[in-house]
């Protein structure tokens, strides 16, 4: 069924992707040599591939001076409530949308799809008073409840759910099984690859986010690892960048952790959707 | 970051919540701004903001207040300076705000014009502190807050390779200045004799001090003056060092200190945090290798007054125990206690006298520059402005545009910006 392809075309195939890899690993190899080197060193013109001395001062001055320990949670916690609310809110909305008729549905799917289109500068500031007076600044809900739906994610699950047939429902309704009971025993399972997308998405956004805990939170307590990097690597007029190249590797590691996890069905996700 | 309105709307409507962080109180009632404070009977509970190194190092310096004064409880938050601004437009939004804060100098115009920020009382003695730092404090007219700390900006040079080329006295005006330099490019090893900003992201800072010792002034009264004659020569007399080819048009960004450190580049301008960045590039022995001098003089020797205030805002239910321990910060002896824990230097000019400031011959220099030191207008429009100046310095710096024109444009576009008022 395939031809055979010349062989020049397997070469520059390889070439290309090997290139490409370069390309994109080169910066994240650097951060981890970048890490063990001393200041001094990653100042240096021109600068060093390989570090001359290793060492781990980064790490220690990081772990010493951070209450790594508390920030590391509030991420977690953070990160992983809203991954689990987009995941069974943007799945419940993204249902409906495809498949139940009700009043307003088109005008619920343009709104979702508008505020798509609105840029998170401009919701900034009214978001914030909204938590503020709610009583959620400086709590750890302040951090996550505002997130625990996107749109993006509810726009990402109707069109997954709208590629599943429709008999399948029918066939629910027949056996006589309630609205509830199609979402969970039916719906949900077929998810999967969806799920593992967004879930991987929303994950590395919330991790990653800085602004906002930056702002909602009043007390260091409740910082995340991000903001706290931010607090001991850079200063007025200089920045520390070996502290800050440790710091990102220690943040980035779990990131590497859920994604090397959830690979397989994360690609097997775009595969399906055709959305990234 | 993505922000989702919908969900916030989901949240309002489908959750009940139960408030347990500050409650959003208005605008405090308290005594008019201005008025003294009862300074040494005042408590309350404060909560501080401070920055980076300083956020984190204050709790120490502030055991000895709790001890002196035990009926005021202070919690220190360290804020990143990255985004901090945006942390304190949004908390004078919200009515977030904290009691007492360590403001940077070019944020007092916007935070007063948002009627954020408490007048500072009339008993604290005002003419203490630096008067180009006291300057910073002042919007229209009114003092909303005290300078804590400065930095200033001054010469670097390499000592030793001066001396190879036979400078011993460092140069005192422009004219001795530019021979200097010039002379430096001798040096063994030296690739430009000085490091420059051709414009970019705060070049206004290396460039003011220039203009400033020429008599120029930024603004005059409610109007910008960018394009006076003053200001001309001294961009003229900045631009000459790129044409003559002794300063690089294209430097690696955050290169200075090392290449200051081989020697490539064996001088330039900045604040007195680059002395510890230098001498651990350099490694043992370097702090001999070089020294500061003060700005050349032309009519003045008028460098740059940076560092941080500190304000009080509005909102404080706390306003006694806010401005007492304010003005605690301010006592000389607290002052250079805080210099031996953090580096950063007095804002009080009394607190120079201190042996451990007057020991270092380096440090003094920036002593004596601080008398003369200037601050942009606390204008709020000044960091719009301040975009549009180092824009303009880089057409100067890099494509030798002209002067004159560049200016031109540079006032118009300020004026259509405004002062703010």
């Amino acid at each position: 069924m395939l031809e055979k392809r010349p062989a020049w075309a397997t070469a520059l195939t390889y070439v290309l992707l090997s290139l490409a890899l370069i390309a994109v690993t080169a910066p994240f190899i650097w951060m981890v040599l970048g890490s063990v080197k001393t200041d001094a060193e990653l100042r240096q013109v021109p600068p060093t591939w390989w570090p001359d001395a290793a060492t781990l001062d980064n790490y220690t001055q990081l772990f010493a001076r951070m209450n790594f320990a508390q920030y590391f949670v509030n991420s977690v916690i953070v990160a992983t409530v809203v991954t689990v609310g987009n995941l069974l809110f943007c799945s419940m909305l993204g249902y409906a949308l495809a498949m139940l008729n009700f009043r307003f549905k088109n005008l619920v799917l343009a709104l979702v799809l508008g505020t798509l289109m609105i840029p998170g500068v401009v919701t900034f500031i009214p978001l914030y008073v909204l938590v503020v007076n709610l009583g959620m600044a400086d709590t750890l809900p302040g951090l996550f409840v505002p997130f625990l739906a996107a749109p993006f994610g509810v726009f990402l699950m109707r069109q997954f759910v709208q590629g599943l047939p429709a008999d399948l429902i029918d066939a629910g309704r027949v056996d006589g099984a309630g609205e509830l009971a199609i979402f969970g025993r039916i719906i949900l399972p077929l998810l999967g690859p969806a799920m593992a997308t967004l879930g991987i998405l929303t994950f590395l956004g919330s991790w990653n986010n800085f602004l906002w805990p930056l702002v909602v939170a009043q007390n260091e307590h409740s910082y995340t690892l991000p903001v706290a990097l931010a607090l001991y690597t850079t200063g007025q007029n200089q920045t520390n960048y070996g502290l800050m190249l440790a710091g990102a590797c220690v943040v980035v590691l779990p990131l590497l952790i859920v994604f090397l996890l959830f690979q397989r069905r994360f690609i097997e996700g775009i595969a399906t959707t055709g959305i990234k | 970051m993505k922000i989702r309105v919908i969900a916030a709307a989901l949240t309002a409507a489908g959750l009940v919540l139960t408030g347990c962080g500050r409650s959003d109180t208005g605008p405090s009632t308290g005594p008019a701004g201005g008025s003294p404070v009862a300074s040494g009977s005042a408590t309350g509970n404060l909560t501080m903001w401070a920055m980076g190194a300083e956020g984190e190092k204050l709790p120490d310096l502030l055991k000895d207040f709790t001890a002196s004064h035990p009926g005021i409880k202070v919690n220190v938050t360290a804020v990143p300076w990255d985004s901090a601004h945006d942390k304190f437009a949004n908390a004078i939004t919200a009515n977030t705000t904290p009691d007492i804060a360590m403001v940077g100098t070019t944020w007092m115009g916007e935070f007063a014009q948002l009627d954020a920020l408490d007048p500072t009382p009339a008993n604290i003695d005002k003419s203490k502190f630096f008067p180009g730092a006291q300057a910073t404090t002042e919007v229209d007219g009114t003092s909303y807050g005290i300078p804590w700390y400065v930095e200033t900006r001054l010469v670097f040079y390499r000592k030793d390779l001066a001396q190879k080329v036979g400078l011993t006295e460092v140069p005192k005006d422009w004219d001795s200045f530019k021979t200097f330099v010039t002379k430096m490019k001798g040096a063994p090893g030296v690739k430009y004799p000085i490091a420059l900003l051709p414009g970019g992201t705060g070049s206004w800072q290396t460039v003011m001090p220039f203009a400033w010792s020429n008599g120029a002034q930024l603004a005059n009264g409610n109007a910008w003056t960018l394009d006076s004659p003053e200001m001309a020569e001294a961009w003229t007399y900045y631009q000459s060092f790129f044409t003559a080819g002794l300063a690089d048009k294209a430097p690696v960004a955050g290169s200075t200190e090392a290449d200051f450190a081989s020697g490539k580049v064996p001088m330039f301008i900045s604040g007195p945090w680059m002395m510890s960045a230098v001498e651990k590039l350099g490694g043992a022995g370097f702090a001999d290798k070089y020294d500061v001098f003060v700005m050349p003089v032309k009519k003045t020797s008028s460098s740059f007054v940076g560092g941080s205030n500190l304000a009080v805002f509005k909102n404080t239910k706390a306003r006694d125990a806010a401005w007492t321990l304010a003005e605690w910060l301010t006592q000389p002896e607290v002052q250079v206690k805080w210099y031996k824990l953090s580096t950063d230097l007095p804002s009080v000019q009394s607190a120079w006298q201190d042996p451990s400031l007057t020991g270092d011959t380096k440090l003094a220099q920036f002593g004596v520059q601080m008398k003369t030191a200037v601050a942009p207008p606390t204008f709020p429009t000044w960091e719009q402005v301040a975009v549009k100046f180092d824009g303009a310095m880089e057409r100067v710096a890099k494509q030798n545009a002209n002067v004159g024109d560049t200016l031109k444009t540079l006032q118009a576009d300020a004026t259509s910006i405004g002062t703010g008022s």
